[in-house]
């Protein structure tokens, strides 16, 4: 088996503008208003990856391991002020906390398939850690987005049941299981569903990398069989984290329910 | 006294907003009434007292105790708040009535079902409603759902929040014994408030009227 890419030439880019011109097409021909982000979109996804690219190949020479970490803890902290900005039901999320579960997930989750597993030779080595670690952060950020809302959603719905365990003697930790449960699981059900449909609705994008590039399919499934099991850990992991360092923000010091929480199901007088 | 509340202050309202200051006390036995016009903060005062809301001064002691020296989780079950909308979980009728006995603070104080359907028996529920969906009870039936398991949680302090407002006259009644019979064992009062004055069966009762302290 050949094991090398087909590059791609300039001149054989620039025919991506016929891509260019049917989307673009069809949103003119609907009035979708959406050619001008397309437009700008298609700028920036070629000058974002272009730049990405020189990084990368400079990142990979210089095979840092603080230059790694510094790498990896930068894309944590974008993941984390993404991840708090997709949540309707929430306001004023610290991104700190988001940060700190993506953080210890990620690094806990990626030290083990890198160490462990694909054990590379040095193990930090950028080309393979920073790859896994960002496909890694993709998916518990989104997990970690959808646990975050659910959270906030499930007690302001549930409220005065939330409140009723409160008049039980419940610590808030007791009066908030069953929401923290319903968030930690919205959070990682996206994930376990993909373990179920993974190679037969569609190939995994580095799993269809890697085959582009050359390599044994075998191989490459071995691959994605380790990248699908440490998303699932990863967002297993970043949910319970941010769960649990975020049910306390919706009680007062006293243990009650906040009333911010509670004037939103506008019923108290 | 059993429990006393002093210059409990708060304030009520958003954009005309007014601060009310309230005392009271209520001894062992006994049921204080208070009264006031809708919307003047009979609720929140209740809720207060059960440390589910914050209020800006003002001390409550249960038995001479100052609520600042009583862990939270142990206060809230001993001055127990049953909300004007009785609150069920999903389950059965049973499994409800032993919802509060399920935290750490009560799981060795869970009664005997016997005591449970004693209650039932007291305040005109059917037996049959035992292993039925409490999400399908009516109005009435879930309000006396949420009275029985307040009487088996078995707080100092009961804090009732209209309690008769979704119960015809003989459930009201019914609910009204059952009240004056807790009341009459060891360290046991109740704080209850209502907008009709249908007091009967209902012994020992004196009154705070919220509209008259705020004025003056």
């Amino acid at each position: 088996m050949e094991n090398t890419t087909i590059p791609i030439s300039n001149f054989q880019l620039a025919f991506t503008v016929i891509l260019v011109l049917i989307t673009g097409g069809i949103s003119s021909f609907l009035k979708l208003g959406l050619l001008k982000p397309l437009i700008w979109g298609t700028i920036r996804t070629f000058v974002q990856l272009t730049l990405v690219g020189y990084a990368l190949t400079y990142i990979f020479q210089f095979n840092n391991l603080l230059l790694v970490i510094a790498i990896v803890t930068l894309m944590c902290y974008i993941a984390s002020k993404t991840a708090v900005k997709r949540t309707p039901n929430v306001f004023n999320y610290p991104a700190m906390l988001a940060f700190a579960s993506l953080l210890a997930s990620t690094f806990l989750v990626g030290s083990i398939v890198t160490v462990l597993i694909i054990a590379p030779e040095p193990w930090y080595s950028a080309r393979i850690v920073i790859p896994i670690f960002g496909m890694i952060l993709g998916n518990a950020m989104n997990g970690i987005a959808i646990s975050l809302d659910r959270l906030y959603s499930e007690v302001r719905s549930g409220s005065a049941l939330i409140e009723a365990m409160l008049t039980f003697g419940a610590t808030p930790w007791e009066a908030v299981q069953a929401s923290v449960r319903e968030a930690v699981r919205a959070g990682m059900t996206p994930t376990i569903n993909s373990l179920m449909v993974v190679g037969l609705v569609s190939l995994p994008g580095m799993m269809t990398g890697q085959i582009l590039s050359g390599a044994d399919p075998r191989d490459a499934v071995r691959y994605q069989i380790v990248v699908m099991l440490m998303i699932s850990a990863a967002v297993a992991i970043g949910c319970l984290i941010l769960v649990g360092l975020s049910y306390k923000r919706l009680f007062t010091r006293d243990g009650a329910l906040q009333q911010s929480i509670l004037q939103s199901r506008g019923d108290t007088q | 006294m059993h429990f006393q509340f002093n210059d409990i202050t708060y304030t009520l309202g958003f954009s005309q907003s007014r601060q009310i200051t309230v005392s009271g006390s209520v001894a062992s036995g006994n049921i204080l009434v208070v009264h006031g016009y809708s919307g003047s903060g009979k609720s929140t005062l209740l809720r207060i007292l059960a440390r589910l809301h914050p209020c800006e001064g003002g001390e409550a002691y249960l038995e001479g105790k100052s609520w600042l020296h009583i862990p939270a989780t142990i206060w809230r079950a001993s001055v127990h708040y049953l909300a004007q909308k009785p609150v069920l979980f999903e389950g059965s009728v049973a499994s409800n009535l032993f919802k509060p006995f399920e935290t750490r603070l009560l799981s060795k104080k869970r009664p005997a079902p016997e005591a449970a359907r004693g209650y039932m028996k007291k305040l005109l529920l059917k037996e049959s409603l035992w292993e039925q969906d409490a999400r399908t009870l009516s109005g009435g039936e879930a309000a006396r759902l949420a009275f029985i398991r307040a009487l088996l949680i078995d707080p100092k302090v009961m804090l009732l929040d209209e309690p008769p407002a979704a119960l015809d006259e003989e459930s009201r009644r019914a609910l009204h014994l059952a009240l004056s019979q807790w009341l009459e064992g060891p360290s046991r009062a109740a704080i209850m408030v209502t907008h009709n004055d249908d007091y009967e069966g209902l012994r020992r009762v004196s009154f705070l009227d919220l509209g008259k302290q705020q004025r003056g």
